[in-house]
């Protein structure tokens, strides 16, 4: 089975917000928290940004790329920021796409993992030949309360891939690892979410994406030294570091792909668009482990094989200034008011 | 509608807004000439309002129109922004 | 046939806090029908113009509404064509008259919109608009400042020349005891007065005001020296501005106004007097071109030198106040128009008297140029 990804496409919106200017507003040492988190901006909506239109942004980006695509039977989008407690993403998107009417919809959520484990079904749905290709979509513009640690770092992205055959990057093996560990939770109706503190660390974070990984590692008995590029989500710039460096991979294996060092945590966006990020610098042949993190909890790990057609998407996506490079690099500041505002909390 | 290019024709810029848009407001709105000949009037976003002028390259994507009530569905509709 | 203009009557206009339509409605009837002479029992039919009623008051069905107020017992009608709801009433009504259904029909404009939150104002005005002009965020002064901007960039007009055409409209109201601003204003003032879509000002914009108007119009030959209506004509455009051919003219102003001259027998440099809708300063400066005053790009500098100001040679624009200064309650305007060249024709203007008149014209236009009226009047 030939499975694998036939397109992707990202989106990073334009605004951005110095993290040591929200450290100023709450009196806090700016340095310091900088240097805590390893970040030193995110990324911001505007204000009439939401999951959908981000979504839409990135699908668009994908089905723009020229090529073969079979018909589209699945449209998978995963966030926890769907603008709608009941009324899926999905159709919204599939209908201002003009997917038509023949396509499963589908509105995923599991923290940060909603979307990952949509391609894991995706691709369950095109090697069973049920369906030709289907997209899934990972998208959020993550809430966060003022004057909390995670107003830091919730920022806004969102990637898509095309699922099909004949890839330029095949799909070579996948696991996924589930617990019941309330690290990170949102009750229904409530605006901001809770979080456990440490406990959000060893036993949630680290505890399933070395779960997943070594599932991983085991099933393909594939070692991190034949493996280019790895991907990990990322809730800050420390943890994929550190579960990196636990797991056997070096720090020039993980560079590629983080995005967190540029924009903050894009929750559901995190490990795919550090997955596009690696893709847009990935040469054929080469492997690119993934493993993706959603509190509550679980992980999603892939293997990758990038082929030789990745050229040519690489190329389009530089002309069209669509490079995560690129898009990271096409940004303008706002002030701590102009987040607030942009992100509905006055 | 979406991805298509096109340039500024003519705009201006609200300062008083009708109500549903007041929390967007200051905000230009731009008559768009695409390619291919049709105009369309656009809010225009992403763009500092001192970076407009005429012949300005724009692309259309979807955003939220205005800020719906609790009860209502959310409006999308079409705006521009800058291609840098 | 003639249709004569035997009687106006025009209510203060301005912030009414007291007033209610019906009272506008039967005082500005009263007055036109006083100056007519003729007992009511004569009037045959009554034309409403009006845009807001709905929206803004929850009350349609005007014409049966005024019907009865004024005590008409008589066929009545709602007109609505936005701003050019009270200039479609009347050309309606000259129709009728010319169809020879009726001798002797009333004309009355009447719009109550300073009982509502400004922005709910401005968001019933969009009505005039297109749907997607409203999910733009586009309001009314945020049109026409694009035309503003147009023509600026076309024809090297300036903001200060477009303060002129407020400038002007103030000192002719402040002649006018009926306008709702007596003030006058400097270009100064205007430059320096805030913004609200750029580049239009405060002092660029007509302001939300309530009003009536009434005209009465008759195929009789009447009893005293009355001007006749030689022309009515109306054009559309398209709804929205996106739509539009150019965006430095109104087109259907052009395509009305050489209805209306052909109809009349008469050329531009023949009016004396005219009243045009100056709802922004810029629309005074297209509709001068437009209706053929002035080439193209030669009207603001021409308002701007004092070239129509009353006292000057030659034609004289606006001395109700225009919309600007004398105030615009949507749906009266096109019927105050009328009545201000029936006044200045038939020599009652006092302070404002064009010595001399002989022949007005009216321009009323519905929304930002989708629907445009051009009267003619001759005495």
């Amino acid at each position: 089975m030939n499975v694998g990804i036939t397109s992707y496409g990202t989106y990073i919106p334009r605004h951005r917000i110095k993290i040591e200017d929200i450290a100023k507003a709450w009196r806090k040492n700016p340095e310091e928290i900088v240097k805590s988190l390893g970040i030193a901006e995110k990324s911001v909506p505007a204000i009439d940004e939401d999951a959908v239109t981000l979504a839409l942004e990135a699908a668009y980006a994908t089905l723009r790329f020229p090529g073969e695509k079979g018909e589209i039977g699945s449209l998978l989008v995963g966030s926890e920021s769907h603008p709608y407690a009941v009324n899926p993403t999905s159709t919204i998107v599939g209908e201002i796409l003009g997917l038509g009417n023949n396509y499963l919809a589908g509105d995923l959520e599991f923290a940060c993992k909603a979307a990952t484990a949509g391609m894991q079904l995706t691709a369950g749905l095109v090697s069973s030949g049920q369906i030709d290709s289907g997209l899934v979509v990972a998208t959020d513009t993550a809430q966060s309360k003022p004057h909390d640690a995670l107003e830091y770092t919730s920022a806004a992205a969102s990637a898509a891939f095309l699922i099909g055959k004949n890839p330029l990057a095949t799909l070579l093996s996948f696991t996924s690892y589930s617990s019941d560990t309330p690290d990170f939770w949102r009750r229904d109706g409530i605006r901001y979410p809770s979080h456990a503190g440490r406990f959000t660390g060893e036993p949630a974070y680290f505890a399933h994406v070395m779960g997943a990984a070594n599932l991983l590692l085991k099933k393909t008995g594939i070692k991190p030294k034949d493996i280019k590029y790895c991907v990990f989500h990322m809730p800050n710039a420390k943890f994929p570091r550190d579960v990196a460096g636990r797991l056997g991979f070096s720090q020039e294996q993980l560079d590629p792909s983080l995005v967190v060092d540029f924009i903050g945590n894009p929750y559901s966006a995190s490990s795919p668009l550090g997955l596009a990020a690696v893709l847009d610098i990935a040469g054929s042949g080469e492997m690119i482990f993934m493993v993706s993190y959603g509190s509550g909890a679980g992980s999603d790990a892939f293997l990758w094989e990038v082929n030789p057609g990745i050229k040519k998407i690489q190329k389009f996506r530089k002309e069209h200034k669509q490079l995560f490079s690129q898009q990271v690099a096409n940004k303008s500041y706002l002030d701590y008011v102009g987040y607030l505002k942009n992100t509905d909390k006055i | 509608m979406l991805g298509r290019t096109g340039r500024i024709v003519s705009w201006t810029i609200i300062r008083v807004p009708p109500g549903d848009f007041s929390y967007q407001a200051p905000y230009p709105v731009a008559i768009v000439k695409l390619a291919g000949g049709r105009k369309i009037i656009a809010q225009v976003v992403d763009c500092e309002t001192e970076e407009i002028r005429f012949g300005l390259k724009v692309v259309t994507v979807v955003r939220r129109t205005s800020r719906p009530e609790v009860s209502e569905v959310i409006p999308y509709g079409i705006k521009v922004k800058p291609i840098f | 046939m003639n249709i004569y203009a035997i009687g106006s009557g025009v209510t203060k206009f301005g912030e009414l806090w007291g007033t209610s339509p019906r009272i506008l409605a039967k005082k500005a009837f009263a007055e036109a029908l006083d100056d007519a002479g003729i007992p009511k029992g004569r009037v045959e039919a009554l034309f409403v113009g009006n845009m807001l009623s709905g929206i803004l008051g929850g009350q349609e069905h005007l014409g049966a509404l005024f019907a009865q107020e004024l005590g008409l017992n008589a066929p009545a009608f709602k007109i609505e064509g936005a701003c050019a709801s009270g200039g479609l009433a009347l050309h309606n009504a000259v129709n009728s008259v010319l169809s020879n259904q009726y001798q002797t029909v009333a004309v009355l404009g009447v719009e109550k919109m300073t009982d509502h939150k400004p922005e709910d104002v401005a968001t019933a005005l969009m009505g005039a608009g297109t749907d997607v002009e409203r999910m733009s965020g586009a309001t009314f002064p945020g049109l026409y400042a694009i035309l503003a901007r147009a023509h600026m960039a076309e024809y090297r007009t300036t903001e200060e020349e477009l303060a002129g055409v407020s400038v002007k409209n103030h000192f002719h109201a402040s002649l006018n005891p009926k306008a709702q601003f007596t003030l006058r204003v400097t270009v100064e003032q205007v430059m320096k007065s805030t913004l609200i879509a750029d580049p239009l000002k405060l002092l660029d914009c007509s302001p939300i005001s309530d009003g009536a108007a009434a005209v009465i119009i008759t195929s009789r030959k009447p009893a005293k020296k009355s001007p006749k209506v030689v022309a009515s004509a109306v054009a559309t455009d398209t709804l929205g501005l996106a739509e539009r051919e150019s965006l430095t003219e109104l087109a259907a102003t052009k395509k009305a106004a050489k209805k209306a001259f052909t109809l009349a027998g008469v050329s531009p440099s023949d009016i004396d007097i005219a009243e045009v809708h100056d709802c922004f300063s810029i629309a005074e400066t297209l509709a001068l071109e437009d209706i053929g005053f002035y080439p193209k790009g030669r009207a603001a500098g021409a308002v701007a030198r004092g070239e129509v100001t009353l006292g000057s040679k030659g034609l004289v624009v606006n001395t109700s106040g225009g919309l600007k200064a004398c105030g615009h309650p949507v749906g009266a305007t096109g019927v105050k128009q009328v009545a201000e060249l029936i006044k200045q024709l038939t020599g009652k203007s006092g302070r404002r008297q064009v010595k001399g008149a002989k022949l007005g014209l009216a321009q009323n236009v519905g929304g930002s140029g989708a629907t445009a009226v051009i009267h003619i009047l001759k005495i």
